[in-house]
């Protein structure tokens, strides 16, 4: 957040409507997500209530757990989810094309990945307890899961895993993605009722923006978009209709058992539809906003992730360790601040109100070249000859960048890299020199176009690059303080045995 | 003094019976203590929920049936059977080592369950064991008693106080689960501040007895589902921060009469309930009640505070930042309003001395944003 963002947000709350933060949408957007709205029992971990899924606006497919305390019904929810996300994951895994490898990963990916949407983060903690309740579970001893649950277990963990690291796209919440293309005048906790941030970008025909957002708040009117139902929901229709399916299942009495349930999906389906309706045409707003261009590069190691980890089921995979040990969590954070900086680098380059945003600290900057050195050359410690031209930017942004910061361009060809020499505040600008040290080709004259000229206008950011990779001690070297032996158990499942006792 | 103080919140609330504190209203002092409204409202004992659907703006804040269902079974769960599952945990998970274990259950006192008897039984075997006179180990279901703004409040249920090596541990027992080592953390903060409320009122009714703070520890242990089973698991949690916070939200209640003393004379938040139980009370009038104290709203009310719709309506009506939260708020530091934000960024209201360095700031970030929107795509090149 800076002060071109607040700006966006102080515009929105005078207009009343959603403004753009962005020029671009940073994500990519598959021409076929799989959207799943999942529900889940007040006061209960990991208690699927129901899910609403399908990668089409039309035909969705709603599962509904009838007894959600009741650990058979739950493993057959999860199966038949899992049957659905397996479906479409493996779907993505038919054609592969090679990549040039460096190192010793594959030398081919896959050419797709996917992309699951849910409403919010919120969904995703979901879909994250729900791997975690299912990658254990065994398919044989004493309470045996279909084969798909503890894989829909290890996939859900992949996605969830995957989904924390800024970037990606092959786990989103869709308020996250509306948030980052659109300010609203309200506070980020509220942008995460889906109904209510549509309100402020698209309301519906004939309702203003205020009622909108006030119709989002009444479950009345507008049921939550979950992962919990509205607890006025609980109270007058759900409690009663689980009684009832409980009641009939207890008498044995068939008739009563196919009408409680279908009772009961009728209640949840109309519960969960409102919001499946705003999904689609939340992804339908989204892409109408066009893709960043440096999306795409993103998505390659989306690719990546997906083909290696698919690879990795091909092989007979473990479930994902509880937690991580010392070292791994150390290794993961540092990944995933590297993501967050290399994405906001992305986007900085890509989209010029997020440049904005840097420039209006002093972290960025644009301007007007006012003086140029363009065929200075100089002799490298190995007595080489290389072209190092030095040009003067004029800018009005608050500059705080210091000297030696290495600088990219959004304004100049691919591969420009330069090297902040000084900066000189003058009355209300600054003048700021820098040395071209990249992209110019291999000859001692720079290539055309390839070092800005005078006039020109300019910005320049820093490189995200620069920072060098952490080392990390390896696993024999760990300080004992630092390792734990539980870290190398292997996964000693107790819940398996869990009684869920009362409600069964 | 204090006597025209109570008087003045008696006033406040009108005709209503006035609520008094609970664990849960206590802990939720530690949520935007600076608010004079909620300070004032919470004092006085008035029905906040009652009085924002009264003003028009009632607050969903209900708690569902299955949640209140599953905290109570739980509870139950570990508390069966002498609290065998609790002192399980406390010996496995915890690695306590509890030789004898002796339960109390002070649930009621000889048939009487009044919380005046309970408390001073509880008062009393509590302050024989911390003097050694008494061998006890689990209090189940004590009576605590804390002066809050000079009230008395009863503290209880859900509490399980046990001694180790000569310090008492208050127990909280929540049913939202441990997964892997790990809970939410915005819960186990509520779960804390609502055991600090214990650890408090614990040591204050030693205290009567002559015994020391330390008699209490301020580690306090959480109980709670182990992954996504029924069975419990246990961790312990450093209360010390929030202990201290709490504690001088107490003092400042304490010095309600000084806001109190700042507000107008005829002040009242009386509904004018009639004998068919109807709020007779004209709701603008109540809300031009309600307007004559301050409030700080932010975003966070609305998981808070009863009063949050209301206020928030006051919020925006007059344009304030604090609608849009603490990041956009403390870009533009020292201004109140988008009025008066936009007004600075585009030049048209001069900025006093203290606003210079702001404005120009906001000019700026007004000019960059009009320069990227102005150009059509305001493709890449940002120049
Ligand atoms: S909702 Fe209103 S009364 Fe309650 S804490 Fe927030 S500002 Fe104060």
């Amino acid at each position: 957040m800076s002060k071109v963002s607040a700006m966006a947000h102080l515009e929105a709350m005078e207009q009343m409507r959603a403004v753009p933060l962005t020029v671009f949408r940073h994500r990519r957007l598959s021409i076929k997500p799989l959207v799943i709205v999942p529900l889940t029992m007040a006061g209960e971990a990991g208690a699927p209530l129901a899910a609403m899924a399908g990668t089409a606006r039309t035909a969705p497919k709603l599962l509904v757990v009838d007894q959600p305390r009741n650990r058979d019904q739950r493993f057959a929810f999860a199966a038949d989810l899992g049957r659905i996300v397996m479906d479409y994951i493996n779907s993505h895994r038919l054609h592969r094309r090679d990549v040039t490898s460096r190192g010793d990963g594959p030398t081919s990916r896959y050419s797709d990945a996917p992309q699951i949407l849910v409403p919010n983060p919120g969904g995703i903690k979901v879909l994250a307890d729900l791997g975690r309740m299912c990658r254990f579970r065994k398919t044989d001893g004493d309470y045996p899961v279909q084969p798909v649950v503890p894989l829909l277990g290890m996939w859900l963990t992949f996605l969830a895993e995957s989904a924390e690291q800024a970037g990606t796209s092959m786990l989103l919440p869709v308020t996250g993605m509306l948030g980052e293309h659109w300010a609203t005048g309200q506070s980020v906790m509220e942008d995460q009722n889906l109904a209510s941030i549509m309100g402020w970008i698209a309301p519906a025909d004939g309702v203003s923006v205020e009622q909108a957002i006030a119709d989002a708040e009444n479950p009345a009117v507008c049921p939550p978009a979950g992962p919990a139902t509205s607890p006025e929901f609980d109270k007058t229709y759900l409690a009663p209709a689980v009684k009832r399916f409980d009641d009939a299942r207890a008498l044995g009495d068939p008739t009563a058992i196919t009408a409680a349930e279908t009772d009961l999906r009728e209640l949840i389906g109309e519960q969960i539809k409102p919001t499946w309706r705003l999904m689609w045409s939340a992804i339908s707003l989204l892409r109408a906003v066009p893709e960043a261009p440096r999306t795409a590069a993103r998505f390659e190691r989306d690719l990546a992730s997906f083909t290696a980890y698919s690879d990795y089921q091909d092989e007979g995979a473990l479930p994902q360790r509880k937690r991580d040990a010392a070292i791994g969590a150390a290794r993961r954070l540092s990944r995933l601040e590297r993501a967050q900086a290399d994405f906001e680098a992305d986007m900085a380059f890509d989209d010029s109100l997020v440049l904005a945003d840097l420039r209006s600290v002093g972290e960025a900057f644009a301007g007007t070249v006012t003086a140029a050195e363009t065929d200075r050359v100089v002799t490298t410690a190995k007595n080489r000859r290389v072209p190092r031209p030095r040009i003067t930017v004029t800018t009005d942004d608050p500059v705080r960048l210091a000297p030696g910061v290495i600088l990219i361009s959004p304004s100049m060809p691919n591969n420009h890299k330069a090297l902040i020499i000084s900066s000189a505040p003058d009355e209300e600008s600054t003048q700021i020199t820098v040395e071209i040290t990249g992209g110019m080709g291999r000859g001692v004259v720079p290539q055309k176009g390839t070092v800005p000229s005078l006039g020109q206008r300019i910005a320049y950011l820093p490189d995200p690059g620069w920072r060098p990779t952490p080392v990390f001690p390896e696993p024999d070297s760990i300080p004992w303080t630092h390792s734990s032996l539980a870290d190398e158990d292997p996964d000693t499942d107790t819940d398996a045995a869990e009684g869920w006792g009362d409600a069964d | 003094m204090k006597a025209a103080v109570d008087e003045r919140l008696d006033g406040l609330r009108g005709s209503a019976p006035r609520l008094t504190y609970s664990a849960r209203s206590l802990a939720a002092l530690e949520n935007n203590p600076r608010c004079t409204l909620r300070a004032v409202l919470d004092a006085s004992g008035s029905d906040k929920a009652a009085i924002a659907a009264h003003a028009g703006f009632p607050t969903p804040f209900g708690q569902s049936p299955f949640a209140i269902a599953r905290g109570n079974a739980f509870e139950a769960l570990v508390k069966a059977n002498g609290c065998a599952e609790l002192i399980r945990v406390l010996r496995e998970t915890l690695k306590l080592t509890l030789p004898e274990v002796a339960y109390q259950d002070l649930n009621d006192v000889g048939g009487n369950a009044s919380p005046e008897v309970r408390c001073t039984r509880t008062r009393q075997l509590l302050v024989n064991t911390a003097l050694g006179k008494f061998p006890g180990t689990l209090y189940d279901h004590p009576m605590l008693r804390l002066q809050v703004g000079g009230h008395t409040v009863f503290l209880e249920p859900d509490l399980v106080a046990f001694r180790i090596e000569d310090r008492f541990h208050v127990v909280e027992i929540k049913s939202f689960p441990i997964i892997d080592d790990q809970a939410d953390p915005a819960q186990v903060k509520a779960a804390t501040t609502q055991a600090s409320a214990y650890v408090i009122a614990l040591r204050a009714m030693l205290a009567e007895a002559g015994i020391g703070p330390d008699a209490v520890s301020d580690t306090i242990v959480l109980v709670a589902p182990k992954d996504f089973t029924n069975s419990p698991t246990a961790a312990f949690v450093d209360a010390r921060k929030q202990v201290a916070t709490l504690t001088r939200q107490l003092t400042r209640i304490e010095r309600i009469g000084d806001l109190v003393s700042l507000l107008p004379e005829e002040l009242t938040f009386d509904l004018a309930v009639d004998e068919a139980g109807k709020a007779q009370r004209p709701a603008e009038e109540l809300a031009a009640a309600l307007d004559q104290v301050p409030a700080l709203y932010r975003p966070d009310c609305l998981s808070h505070c009863e009063m949050a719709f209301f206020c928030r309506s006051r919020a925006r009506a007059c344009a304030s930042l604090d609608v849009l939260g603490p990041t956009v708020r403390e870009q533009l530091g020292g201004i109140d309003t988008a009025t008066m934000a936009l007004g600075l960024a585009r030049g048209e209201l001069t900025a006093d001395v203290d606003q210079a360095e702001m404005a120009a700031a906001l000019r700026h970030a007004a000019r960059l944003r009009a320069e990227v929107l102005g150009q059509p795509g305001g493709a890449g090149a940002a120049a």
